[in-house]
């Protein structure tokens, strides 16, 4: 058994936009879906920072696609989440869900 | 955008994520633009270095180290700056405008001097000048029979090429126009490696006599009379009254050498082979792949060994290769802007004492604190590099404001310079901000965050901490030894820079106004230049000239007109060795030169030089009367010390015997180097010339002349050009314009250097007195007068001013020396200007104290006492 994941609320945003993007998460659409979704501006060298970190967490693999002329030749990075991070993920969404049973009303 | 790429690939040291990140960007510019891109770059090369590295949990690298040091430091740093926004935005301001300053000299020399011309590889193109027998020649007298052996022989360098000077008239649907132009030999622009945008450049047969009617054309003067029009190539103009056609138009910018408008071919009439005794043009040449200059210089050396062997007239003349850059070099601009920028860095100087001072006074505030943390078990280095830190923040928060107002600056002296000057300084339409200005205000604001940084931080890391501590947070008032030198340092210094920019202004308002051996004002004057394939020989010239005395002189307003061949005050000058008869000269080989002036009747009266003995010229001195000439008092003196020049006579090489006729004052030729030169004048009648200026004298506004003297002129020949229209004053002007210049530039950083004295002595005054408020509480307790504590800080300004006025009493003078050596003109070290603005300084530097000292005398003792 590996060590568990911890994520901070800025990793799940990361993992969760690049979740919902599926086939097409790469860092300009990953930043648009933050922002339209959770309603957050994220400074994009923030994101670069996260991606970069997550990555070397094991919580997101990349693969490289077609170079591409619009952007000067380089190739896009497209990120998808490991097996390891879902359920970092979804153990995350547990924990948060049994804190809040029962206090719901409270609030 | 190449900066924002410089700074990702420096923060992103993963070829991968740059790749990524790069391309990211790229994809999105269209959409965003530029502003956008700058930002996120910012924004990313920001987060990266930032970033930590490695995985949680692994142990930090050294590196890692350091930089989180470094980070906590400026963030600290930071805030401590935030905390006194009015001290941070002083220093900055202060900091700002000296760095500026510098900057701003800075770009004027890198742009003048060190690379004036826009070419990929300046130091590849070469400029080659002749050394003569005991003087070295200047870089425009080269002979032309040399250089055409020199371009068959050379092999070490490729598109040998010369120019010389020409002046082009142009005519083109009856528009005649004078231009700017240089007549050069096939290869002048490929040594250069510029290519005509439109058409072609030359060829060696446009150099062959008769098929030498070809000219190229800049682009300003293919926009100006042709409209941009592409079908130019092939059309037919009137060039110097004979027919030629354009056959390429050179690239937007291109103007080597000096603004030329015009280019033609340099070709020599079979009838009069090139002259291997004029020496009159230039030489420049393409170093070939792998060649160096020594190359060069040693090829260059043996052709001229043998050109001295086959040929008398080339006994002893050599050859020296420079850079091109290197040889173009006026002499003057060097000293000049060096002179400038010791001037700006002094301000820059001054500027950094007053923040050394200030930040001295807040380490002492901070002692407490300071001594706290060294308790606490902070090493005196942390204490140190912190403060450091804290000052290159503050300088590189000056680097924006100082940028800003170096580019202000160069603006301003690019609009405020006569166009007819600005197109002769190659490099001048260039200045303007650039990487290496941004490089070099940085690279100093470093220096200077050294320079007030270091005092304050070794101080605060010096103090005694257990002392400190015991003292319970009174300041102590006894060591501001420190201070008060810096203070005394700064008008030592400030006194130099107001001496030079004063004698300065007196030289240049001699020169503008000051006696000048003629009477300039209601004057207007013109130049023209009748070319030799329209005006061939003497007899036209005279008809010329006749015919345009005639025309003008009769216009309302003219009361009197006159031609000369070089008018006062004008760049050019006209020489002849002279011979003198009864006085053989030494050195028969070495005769003596004077300046040679040709004049119509009348000039004498018409411009007020007064005809000391014997007579003016007259009609009757003409071509077939006995030559005739009149001398200036300073070569009656020099040459006829003992006996009277009147009835003497004396030779030139090209002339017979001339007679003596009378005695003239003298004037002011060139105020810079020419004062009373031995001057010769003789009648246009019997020496005429086709390069001239018409001079005439006004009752009333001469520039309201200059429409009806042009349009008597088209009478007289529709297709000659007048040019450099302007009143007597206006040359004047013109021709000092780099004097007043100077001058200008220097008062500024006088007025900047006495502003920053006087705040330098104003905040230590005003600190003095808070410091000692409860001291003089006590005193006016104890019964001491207003009057006498007034006095007892207006002493304490005093001595720190006195001091600082006698040391800097001692730099001006010796300042005073070194420019006078250097800059003729700005001479005269008059002991008044001394007095007067030891004088200023020390009234200023009183007023600065004063206000303080009114602070201190308005104490009421009762609170000043409570405060403790």
């Amino acid at each position: 058994m590996p060590d568990p994941i911890y994520l901070g609320e800025l990793e799940q945003i990361v993992l969760l936009a690049v979740l919902r993007l599926g086939d097409g998460a790469y860092a300009t659409p990953i930043l648009e879906e933050i922002q339209t979704q959770a309603g957050r501006r994220v400074a994009r060298g923030a994101l670069y920072t996260a991606l970069d970190r997550l990555e070397s967490k094991g919580c997101l693999r990349s693969r490289v696609g077609e170079p591409l002329p619009e952007r000067g030749g380089r190739a896009r990075r497209y990120f998808t989440v490991t097996p390891a991070a879902l359920r970092a993920l979804k153990e995350g969404r547990l924990a948060l869900l049994r804190l809040w049973r029962g206090i719901e009303s409270q609030l | 955008m190449k900066f924002a790429d410089w700074l990702l690939a420096r923060a992103l040291k993963n070829d991968a994520e740059r790749d990524m990140v790069l391309g990211d960007l790229q994809e999105e510019l269209p959409r965003r633009g530029r502003v956008w891109y700058a930002r996120q770059a910012l924004s990313i090369a920001a987060h990266a270095l930032v970033r930590p590295r490695g995985l949680p949990g692994e142990p930090h690298r050294s590196g890692d180290f350091f930089m989180r040091i470094l980070l906590r430091d400026v963030k600290y740093a930071w805030r401590s700056l935030m905390k006194r926004p009015l001290l941070t935005l002083t220093v900055a301001g202060t900091l700002g405008l000296g760095l500026g300053a510098n900057a701003a000299i800075f770009n004027l020399i890198d742009r003048l001097v060190l690379r004036p011309y826009p070419l990929d590889d300046p130091d590849r193109v070469l400029l080659f000048a002749e050394t003569g027998p005991g003087a070295q020649y200047k870089k425009d007298e080269v002979a032309p029979a040399n250089f055409y052996d020199w371009r068959a022989a050379a092999t070490t360098t490729e598109f040998i090429s010369a120019y010389s000077y020409w002046d082009a008239n142009l005519v083109d649907r009856n528009d005649p126009e004078r231009l700017q132009g240089y007549q050069i030999t096939a290869g002048l622009f490929e040594a250069l490696s510029v290519k005509p945008a439109l058409g072609r450049s030359f060829v060696r047969d446009d150099e062959t006599f008769g098929r030498n009617n070809v000219v190229i054309i800049s682009d300003v003067l293919w926009k100006r009379r042709f409209d941009r029009d592409p079908a130019v190539i092939g059309r037919r103009v009137i060039v110097d009254g004979g027919p030629s056609e354009i056959v390429g138009v050179m690239p937007p910018r291109f103007n080597f050498p000096e603004g030329s408008d015009i280019w033609a071919p340099l070709s020599f009439d079979p009838k009069t082979p090139p002259s291997r005794t004029v020496r009159y043009v230039t030489a420049i040449a393409r170093l070939k792949a792998g060649r160096t200059i020594a190359d060069a210089q040693a090829e260059m050396s043996l052709i001229a060994a043998r050109l001295a062997r086959g040929y008398p007239e080339d006994r002893g003349f050599g050859v020296r290769a420079y850079t091109l850059t290197r040889g173009m070099l006026d002499e003057g601009t060097g000293p000049m802007l060096s002179l400038w920028q010791a001037s700006a860095f002094i301000v820059l100087l001054i500027a950094c004492a007053n923040i050394a001072n200030l930040l001295l006074a807040r380490a002492a505030e901070r002692r407490r604190e300071t001594a706290v943390r060294l308790a606490l078990g902070a090493g005196r280095g942390d204490i140190l590099r912190e403060l450091l830190t804290e000052s290159t923040l503050l300088a590189l928060a000056a680097v924006p404001g100082a940028i800003a107002f170096a580019w202000l600056s160069l603006y301003a002296i690019r609009v405020s310079m006569p166009a007819n000057i600005l197109r002769f300084v190659p490099g001048f339409e260039s200045l303007g901000p650039d990487l290496r200005l941004v490089s070099f205000t940085i690279a100093l604001a470093l220096l200077t965050a050294l320079i007030f940084g270091l005092l304050p931080a070794l101080r605060a890391g010096a103090g005694a901490v257990a002392e400190t501590l015991k003292e319970g947070g009174r300041t102590s008032s006894g060591r501001q030894l420190l201070r008060r030198s810096i203070v005394i340092a700064e008008i030592a210094i400030a006194l130099p820079l107001l001496v030079t920019a004063g004698l300065g202004v007196l030289g240049t308002r001699q020169f503008l106004s000051g006696p000048q051996g003629y009477d300039p004002d209601g004057l207007l004057t013109m130049k023209l230049v009748l070319q030799s394939r329209a005006y061939p020989d003497p007899a036209s010239l005279r008809l010329f000239v006749d015919k345009t005395i005639a025309a003008v002189q009769p216009i309302a307003g003219v009361e009197n007109v006159s031609i000369i061949n070089n008018m006062p005050s004008s760049g050019g000058n006209a020489s002849r060795r002279i011979d003198i008869d009864g006085h053989p000269a030494p050195d028969p080989k070495n005769l003596p030169v004077v300046d040679l002036r040709a004049v119509t009747p009348g000039y004498f009266s018409m411009v007020k030089i007064p005809i000391m003995r014997g007579r003016d010229f007259t009609t009757a001195d003409r071509e077939d009367t006995a030559p005739v000439a009149i001398v200036s008092e300073s070569m009656a003196r020099k040459f006829w010390p003992n006996d009277d020049p009147i009835g003497r006579r004396f030779r030139t090489p090209a002339e017979g015997p001339m007679t003596v006729v009378g005695i003239c004052g003298d004037i002011i030729h060139d105020w810079f180097n020419r004062r009373n030169t031995p001057t010769m004048y003789r009648p246009y009648r019997q020496l005429p010339t086709g390069n001239f200026a018409i001079m005439m004298r006004t009752p009333g506004d001469p520039s309201s002349l200059a429409a009806p003297v042009r349009r008597a002129l088209l009478g007289v020949d529709p297709t000659q050009p007048v040019f450099e229209v302007m009143t007597m004053r206006r040359a004047l002007h013109e021709r000092t314009i780099g004097l007043q210049y100077l001058v200008a530039v220097m008062t500024v950083f006088a007025g900047i250097a006495l502003v920053l004295a006087s705040v330098g002595l104003y905040a230590l005054i005003s600190y003095l007195v808070a410091q000692r408020r409860h001291e003089i509480g006590l005193r006016i307790a104890l019964g001491a007068s207003r009057a006498q504590v007034l006095q007892l800080t207006i002493g304490q300004a005093f001595r720190l001013t006195i001091a600082g006025t006698a040391i800097g009493l001692v730099l001006a003078i010796a300042l005073s020396r070194l420019i006078q050596a250097g800059l003729i003109g700005v001479g005269s070290s008059d002991a008044r200007v001394f007095v007067a603005f030891a004088g200023v300084l020390i009234a200023t530097a009183l007023l600065a104290g004063y206000v303080p000292a009114r602070r201190a005398a308005a104490i009421d003792p009762m609170a000043a006492l409570r405060t403790e």
